[in-house]
């Protein structure tokens, strides 16, 4: 947190620096948005929170930036129904869809079709397949998460603690790459740490609240409940609640603060690591309306006013440092 | 509403005298298949007018298409069972046990695409074949069976794709799925002869006279020496092959197959098959009838989404057509039950008894 705070006041310095000091470049430099765009936003599915604070952002910033904005998607995570989604807005001639993909290959086809007929594609979340999509947005460096995720459980249950893996489902992308970061960086920094089981809870509550019972009652020695899903993270910690193993078995995972309120008032959960999803919606309008101008390289550097500067390797744009939430902090956060 | 075409001959002349068999001959369409003629010219017609981006062109219009005709192949094999008074809940997770085996046969073993692709036909025929020998030979109740087996073969299809299921088939398979021969969607051309070979099958042939007729009545269908289990199997099999076309066309339209990929076919092509007027009871209905119901349904789901309805109104307007389609066959029901034909009889009683008291 402090370390985006100061990201952002340095960010907002070196704005006005670049104002103050060369005008005339400050002006080339801002994004041309005189043209009216229609730009969608495509989640996995409506009605999740943390997709809807993406939309909060995002809606922000299309206003500023001359956008037509939609917020659609299907009512079940379903890359089927996404790829419904993308039809209508091919044939609607949106400019820019920006979309996060319930699995990377089924989208691509669609989404190819859609970039042959003109249309930017903006990937943020979870990818489609590279040749899908013309950027991609990622939350944060799979190191620095898995890194978070472990220290957010390791203050609390020691270095040599015994812990379990709740996921979402076997091929979630995006769990497994944080998986594999976090076991790597287990191994060197806490290499007497142990896991002794990876379930999966499908990313469905009460299938989570199952696995995590099931984990508390077959593995008596565990101590910390690694959690990186939304759903397996609060079916974890209510599983805590529900046999009465508060103080003994620490949460973490990957999940908005609304969910997890709750169960970090309650000191299951210590500490949580996320990103600001508000913030990342209102850059992924930025990149979409950088996008459809033709202003970003897939080699390049580029300032967002008000969110910071960014790095684009290989059209990839990696959005920010891991945000933890603690019961001091989380107050702030409503998404 | 009397549907000449597919209620055994002898029933149709012991319940309506004023059927003319001729006149049908040359104009094959009833009250029920006029009235879907007129939705689907209302949809096409409505929604080029109010949505802008749905019509743009006949080749827009046309390939517009390859998003629901995956719907049209197992419709067409879903309303040989329900005319049999059967059902098959197992064409969601046929489609994707066989999209997935498919893909794994040829991502795995390396074997050829389209020789997996014939191995996935055949697959499709087997479980059918398997939900029919469980219906008759163990006695289930096919909402039951089928309901058991699609578990069943959804958790076989889980298990089979794995952690990564394969995806990125080659082109040439691809175009079955998204392709064009000019402005003809290669899954148009195949769903036209499909859909006259089920036509003949259902209209024109002796399997199709008995198929209605054991939907209609099946103990009558018995002792009239009518093989009631052969007609059952066939009407299953082709239930599992034409969800396996689906499954093919499916993996082909999205170049990846899913353990999950067909889930959405079940609502959807139950709809279709029941707007199109077969009778859930079975022993009604036409072919052509539920051809014409894939394409009202497709175009009105595809003019609503572009029209920027969420995927949850039309799948919404999806269950109420459903409950809609069924409500009027039974209202409209010529068995003595349906609540409309009461009405219309009490109403025109007066009239027929009105010189009575004198």
């Amino acid at each position: 947190m402090k370390f985006k705070k100061n990201a952002i006041t340095l960010a907002a310095c070196l704005g006005v620096a670049a104002v103050t000091a060369t005008g005339a470049l400050a002006a080339d430099q801002k994004v041309d948005t005189s043209k009216r765009i229609k730009v969608a936003m495509v989640p996995k599915l409506i009605g999740l929170s943390v997709f809807k604070a993406n939309e909060q952002g995002a809606k922000k910033e299309a206003k500023k930036l001359n956008i037509d904005f939609l917020y659609t998607g299907p009512v079940t995570a379903s890359a089927q129904g996404q790829v419904d989604v993308f039809n209508s807005l091919i044939a609607r001639k949106f400019d820019v869809i920006t979309t996060t993909a319930n699995n990377p290959t089924e989208l691509a086809p669609a989404l190819r079709r859609a970039m042959k007929k003109g249309i930017k594609v903006v990937s943020y979340d979870s990818d489609v397949a590279p040749d899908a999509r013309d950027f991609f947005i990622q939350n944060t460096s799979y190191p620095a998460f898995g890194k978070a995720l472990v220290d957010s459980v390791a203050k609390y249950t020691g270095p040599d603690a015994k812990i379990a893996i709740l996921s979402s489902t076997k091929d979630a992308t995006i769990q497994n790459a944080w998986i594999d970061a976090l076991k790597a960086y287990m191994k060197t920094a806490y290499p007497k740490m142990e896991i002794v089981t990876t379930q999966y809870g499908e990313s469905s509550p009460s299938k989570s609240l199952t696995a995590g019972l099931n984990i508390i009652q077959a593995h008596p020695d565990v101590t910390g409940i690694i959690a990186p899903d939304g759903a397996a993270e609060v079916g974890a910690a209510a599983a805590v609640q529900k046999l009465g193993k508060t103080g003994k078995i620490f949460v973490t995972g990957a999940s908005d603060p609304d969910s997890i309120r709750q169960y970090v008032k309650a000191g299951i959960i210590k500490a949580s690591p996320l990103w600001d999803e508000v913030k990342e919606g209102q850059l992924v309008m930025y990149v979409a309306r950088l996008a459809h101008n033709n202003a970003l390289k897939p080699n390049d550097h580029f300032e967002a006013p008000g969110l910071g500067s960014f790095e684009v390797k290989n059209k990839v744009i990696v959005f920010s440092k891991p945000l933890v939430f603690t019961a001091e902090n989380i107050g702030k956060y409503h998404f | 509403m009397s549907r000449p075409d597919a209620i055994p001959a002898s029933a149709v002349r012991s319940e309506a005298n004023t059927v003319k068999p001729f006149n049908r001959r040359h104009f094959p369409l009833d009250g029920w298949e006029m009235t879907l003629v007129v939705l689907l010219v209302l949809v096409l017609v409505g929604f080029s007018w109010a949505a802008p981006g749905f019509y743009d062109g006949m080749p827009d219009l046309l390939s517009m298409a390859e998003n629901f005709l995956p719907f049209g192949f197992v419709a067409l094999g879903l309303s040989l069972v329900i005319f049999t008074g059967g059902i098959d809940l197992s064409v969601s997770t046929t489609a994707s046990l066989t999209a997935v085996v498919v893909a794994q046969l040829w991502h795995g073993f390396g074997m050829n695409i389209w020789v997996a692709a014939g191995i996935g036909l055949l697959l499709g025929a087997l479980l059918g074949a398997i939900n029919v020998l469980v219906i008759i030979r163990l006695k289930i109740e096919p909402l039951i069976a089928t309901l058991a087996t699609s578990f069943i073969y959804g958790s076989i299809a889980t298990a089979v794709a794995g952690n990564a299921p394969p995806s990125g088939f080659p082109d040439a398979f691809n175009a079955l799925g998204g392709g064009a021969l000019g402005i003809l969607p290669y899954q148009l051309l195949l769903f036209v002869p499909l859909c006259l070979g089920f036509w003949l099958l259902v209209a024109r042939s002796a399997y199709g006279r008995k198929l209605v007729m054991v939907g209609y009545n099946r103990e009558v269908a018995l002792y009239s020496g009518i093989r009631v289990e052969r007609i059952l199997v066939v009407a299953y099999v082709l239930s599992g092959v034409m969800a396996a076309v689906a499954g093919l066309v499916l993996a082909a339209y999205y170049s990846a197959a899913r353990p999950d990929m067909g889930d959405p076919l079940l609502l959807a092509t139950l709809t279709m098959v029941v707007l199109g007027g077969v009778s859930i009871f079975g022993g009604e209905g036409t072919m052509l009838g539920v051809i014409l119901a894939v394409f009202i349904l497709g175009f009105l789901r595809q003019g609503m989404m572009i029209a920027g309805f969420s995927d949850m109104v039309t799948t919404m307007v999806t269950g109420a057509i459903l409950i809609t389609s069924i409500a009027v066959k039974n209202l409209f029901n010529k068995r003595g039950t349906g609540l409309g034909n009461q009405l219309w009889a009490l109403l025109r009683r007066p009239e027929a008894t009105g010189s009575e008291p004198e």
